[in-house]
């Protein structure tokens, strides 16, 4: 027996062992600078090309050619049988593009073309060339950053603050067609009368609540309608508010658009200022040229595929690298920069090269979000599930479903999520209720009416109903407690219809809506948190529940016989006790929403954008933009990649990447936790 | 009809039935087990008690209470008073239902699920099970040790300053103040002044119940309730504690449910002796345990049964 459960884990050891060795060992020698080797063909064909795999079998070795632009494959089987002979050639580079991938050639010339447009041959001869990139190389890339940054983030805001104008505009214009439609003009009297009975009503609610008792329990009732009648007083001033009673005429709408039209042409000004100077750097950028010859047909590398003429920028190479002359420092030179470029700069050539900069934030901050939404969400449902709800039946059966949700197969939350938070919710927040499911004024606040009485109702129904400490309820008790349940859920059902087909609310992106680009509407990334929150909701319900429940009685009983209350003795015994234990359902909710992916592909995770959801611009966090995930952007390389034989070690080093960033989140986590741990129980225990 | 009335209109379960004292010390053989019988049949009896104790001045009087766990009574009309600025032991075998008593006190009763209560409880002539009672304000007055050590999984000082924090107490200077004294009015001063900040759970057991001690008296109790407080402890960490409560005893008045006849006849001036959920012999503590009125009794405080 005992050989057989050793045995059982030994297996499961080894196969973990061996998937974490193989996404390590892949994923770490991607980078690494391989040998160019410059091949003769017995036909007489000569190529470069860098080995990346060898089939021992049928003797013959896959080569990376690059070289795209030629039309070319970029990758190629060689016989071994056909091959006349193999050498590597010093002077061979490899140069890392911004586009059409790597090129593999000779560096021949490196020319500047001066003011009149002439070439001028600056050096010569691989060597000469080579010290020339190395002088020159930083500042191209430099400039080129520099002229990047000008037209995403200054022409790009200027841009979007010209956008800014006319939405505003456009928003305004709605507002006009909308005015007399419904808001009622409320006068001041009224107005100054409702703010005054509100203050009043919640006065009276506070000095009344306390004297409450079980022989007296009016005043706990006329509280609670005091506070409800507040509530709608702030509810109807905030909505026939007076900044808002005036509404939108046709005289301040032109004030408006001529105020827009100002601005605008103010900022076209600074725009066209700006793009002049971007044009100059280019123009700057555009002289130094690299001429890198391939052997097979002698071209060399062009500033792009339609002008195979015009000989590569400087500042269009990322990287050069000769991997033949380097020795093992230089290699570890390459190496580090490429895994340095991997982590912190954003992905190009459909992703096949570059970082994955975004792709980190996106994951990091989505298993964040969706911890952060997660964790008091679950922990409430369990507060109340296992300390305030009569078990009994009705509690075993909800604890069976949520243990059943977490065997949901996770598509169908992504199902959900769009076509609940996505479109229902995030069309709502970004243009209130359509106008079909729009009440009538009237109506609407009839309802209100409605919504208070049966909330007073089943208030009152739940205060009698309650029996006195030490005796059963009595029949009369039991009944009330029953219609209290039925009333809270009508009240609930009243609100939510309030709430959805309320004719006050217009959203909040309605301008752009109104254009059919959606803000929240559509997928992004606060949907997918919420969706993966649901989805690891059960994980923390369970684990809070057990770690409640392990809360010894005694502590509770101490904290009761110190005369504290119910929820007194909650927040600072139980929660804090079972605070480890929570923090263990956060961490496992936090494991499974890091590798979730297929809700993702529904809810917001894109192929790309360089977006990130969160920037140093207002309002800093954009949870309306779609995102990079990890788990998507492996299938995205692995499966749709146009080049996806490049892509095939990014698999590999994206996978590895993924695991170090869940490993590392979940650390955080387990040392938070432990810190707590040592914290709650003594140095002794 | 209030719910007093209720109490007041319902009869007692099953008839009381006088069973005569038999105080002739040559009768005692025949009739050993009389009282004891009668209760074991379910009989009502009378319980033997002093006059002094009958008309004392009580801080807690219980007037023919009767509890049930669901369809189950656990304690059958009892009648006491606990008299003020002394300790009163409850006796009795397991199972007795003085636990159940001395919980029905503060109500902590309450917190279990299907008990059912009659009769009157009252503390400083204020009933306890009063329909208007609140439950929190009256725990507050009393100050409840239980059988294990309890302390909170926070520091010392937290521990103690508890009840003070619940009850909204914020001044860092009087809580440390109430802290101080707490400490050496359950003589813990002296181990515990120095790692206030540390977690009360790296405590030994013993110092951890004097903490709990400590903690009950915090908040200046009218009457201090303790439920076995040593059957989890040592016996030179009991014998501590038993100094402690006689030192406690100078202030407080003490209600104290122990197993331990030696410990009872220590650390008490009265003592109830309760069998099955009936009182059956309440006196002075010298009384009891040399000349007690019952030959039950005598049995039982000798060790010679339950």
């Amino acid at each position: 027996m005992v050989w057989l459960t050793g045995g059982a884990l030994v297996a499961c050891l080894v196969m973990i062992v061996g998937l974490v060795s193989m996404i390590v060992i892949n994923g770490m020698r991607t980078y690494w600078p391989g040998p160019i080797e410059l091949v003769t063909m017995d036909s007489g064909e000569v190529f470069l090309g860098i080995p990346t795999d060898a089939d021992e079998e049928n003797a013959r070795t896959l080569y990376r050619t690059g070289n795209r632009d030629l039309g070319r494959e970029p990758f190629r089987w060689v016989d071994l049988a056909d091959v006349a002979s193999v050498e590597r050639p010093e002077d061979a580079i490899l140069l890392e593009r911004e586009t059409w991938s790597i090129w593999l050639g000779v560096p021949e010339q490196a020319i500047e073309i001066d003011a009149s447009g002439e070439r001028v041959v600056v050096a010569q001869g691989s060597g000469e060339v080579m010290d020339y990139i190395a002088a020159n190389h930083g500042a191209a890339r430099a400039r080129r950053a520099e002229i990047e940054r000008l037209k995403k983030h200054e022409l790009g805001g200027i841009h979007g603050r010209i956008e800014a104008q006319r939405l505003r505009v456009r928003q305004a214009e709605l507002a006009l067609e909308r005015v007399g439609a419904e808001r009622a003009v409320m006068p001041g009297a009224v107005f100054a009368l409702v703010i005054v009975g509100m203050v009043a009503c919640a006065i009276a609610g506070r000095t009344l609540g306390a004297r409450a008792s079980y022989t007296s329990r009016w005043p706990r009732l006329a509280r609670v309608g005091l506070y409800a009648l507040a509530g709608a007083g702030a509810m109807a001033v905030f909505l026939h508010g007076p900044w808002k009673s005036a509404g939108m005429t046709e005289a301040k709408l032109a004030v408006m658009r001529a105020d827009a039209a100002e601005i605008e042409a103010d900022l076209d000004v600074q725009y066209e200022e700006l793009l002049a100077e971007v044009r100059s750097m280019e123009a700057v950028d555009a002289r130094q040229r690299l001429v890198v010859v391939e052997p097979t047909e002698g071209r060399f590398a062009p500033v792009r595929q339609i002008e195979p003429d015009e000989p590569i920028l400087l500042s269009q190479i990322v990287r050069v690298v000769d991997p033949n002359r380097m020795g093992l420092g230089a290699k570890l030179g390459v190496y580090g920069s490429r895994w340095g470029e991997f982590l912190t700069a954003p992905p190009r050539a459909a992703n096949t090269e570059g970082g994955v900069l975004p792709v980190i934030v996106g994951t990091v901050m989505l298993t964040l979000l969706l911890t952060i939404t997660v964790t008091p969400l679950g922990v409430i449902a369990a507060l109340y599930l296992r300390e305030y709800a009569k078990q009994g039946v009705i509690t075993s059966v909800i604890r069976i479903a949520v243990n059943n949700l977490a065997g949901v197969p996770s598509i169908v939350y992504g199902v959900f999520g769009l076509g609940f938070f996505c479109y229902t919710v995030g069309r709502y927040v970004d243009a209130g209720p359509v106008q079909s499911m729009r009440l009538p004024p009237v109506w609407w606040w009839g309802t209100v009416g409605i919504c208070l009485l049966t909330l007073l109702g089943s208030f009152a129904c739940a205060v009698w109903s309650k029996p006195i400490p030490g005796t059963d309820p009595s029949r009369k008790q039991v009944f009330l407690r029953r219609v209290a349940t039925i009333g809270w859920f009508v009240t609930f059902f009243l609100a939510v219809l309030l709430i959805a087909r309320t004719p006050f609310f217009s959203g909040f992106f309605e301008a752009r809506a109104a254009d059919g680009s959606p803000t929240f509407g559509g997928r992004g990334m606060l949907w997918a948190s919420l969706t993966l929150a649901l989805l690891t909701l059960p994980v923390v319900i369970v684990s809070t529940e057990e770690a409640i429940a392990a809360v010894p009685n005694s502590m509770r009983e101490g904290s009761y016989g110190c005369g504290a209350s119910k929820w007194q003795t909650l927040r600072r015994i139980v929660l804090p006790g079972a605070l480890p234990g929570i923090l263990t359902g956060s961490i496992l909710a936090m494991a499974r929403g890091a590798g979730e992916v297929a809700p993702l592909m529904l809810v917001g995770a894109v192929k790309v954008n360089l977006d990130l959801p969160m920037s140093t611009e207002a309002p800093f966090l954009h949870l309306d933009r779609s995102f990079m995930h990890l788990g998507f952007h492996i299938y995205d390389l692995g499966f749709q990649s146009p080049d996806s034989q490049a892509a095939r070690p990014l698999v590999w080093t994206t996978t590895l990447l993924l695991l170090a960033i869940v490993l590392s989140l979940n650390l955080v986590a387990v040392v938070i936790r432990a810190k707590l741990r040592a914290r709650l129980s003594g140095p002794t225990v | 009809m209030t719910y007093a009335e209720t109490i007041m209109s319902e009869k007692p379960s099953g008839t009381i039935r006088h069973v005569a004292v038999d105080t002739e010390p040559d009768a005692r053989p025949k009739d050993a087990f009389r009282v004891i019988e009668a209760i074991r049949r379910g009989e009502s009896v009378e319980p033997a008690m002093t006059e002094t104790l009958r008309n004392c001045d009580a801080v807690i009087d219980i007037d023919t209470f009767r509890l049930w766990y669901g369809q189950a009574q656990a304690i059958h009309n009892v009648s006491m008073k606990i008299p003020r600025g002394q300790v009163t032991a409850l006796i009795g075998p397991s199972g007795c239902g003085k636990s159940t008593l001395l919980r029905s006190i503060n109500r902590m009763n309450d917190l279990v699920g299907g008990v059912r209560v009659e009769g009157k409880i009252s503390l400083n002539d204020s009933p306890i099970y009063a329909p208007d009672v609140d439950v929190i304000e009256l725990r507050k007055r009393l100050g409840m040790v239980f059988q294990k050590p309890n302390p909170f999984p926070m520091s010392i000082f937290e521990n103690v300053v508890y009840p003070l924090r619940i009850d909204g107490e914020k001044r860092r200077s009087v809580l440390e103040d109430a802290c101080e004294r707490s400490l050496k009015a359950a003589a813990i001063w002296d181990e515990a002044k120095d790692r206030l900040k540390e977690s009360a759970l790296g405590l030994s057991g013993g110092q951890q119940q004097r903490l709990c001690i400590a903690r009950a008296i915090v908040a200046e109790p009218e009457v201090l309730l303790l439920d076995e407080p040593c059957s989890a402890l040592d016996p030179i960490a009991t014998l501590r504690i038993e100094e402690l409560i006689g030192q406690i005893a100078e202030r407080y008045t003490v209600l104290i449910v122990t197993h331990n006849m030696q410990q009872a006849a220590r650390v008490s001036q009265n003592t109830a002796f309760m069998y099955l959920g009936r009182l059956v012999e309440y006196g002075p503590t010298a009384d009891i345990f040399q000349k007690p009125v019952l030959p039950e009794t005598e049995q039982y405080v000798t060790g010679r049964f339950g």
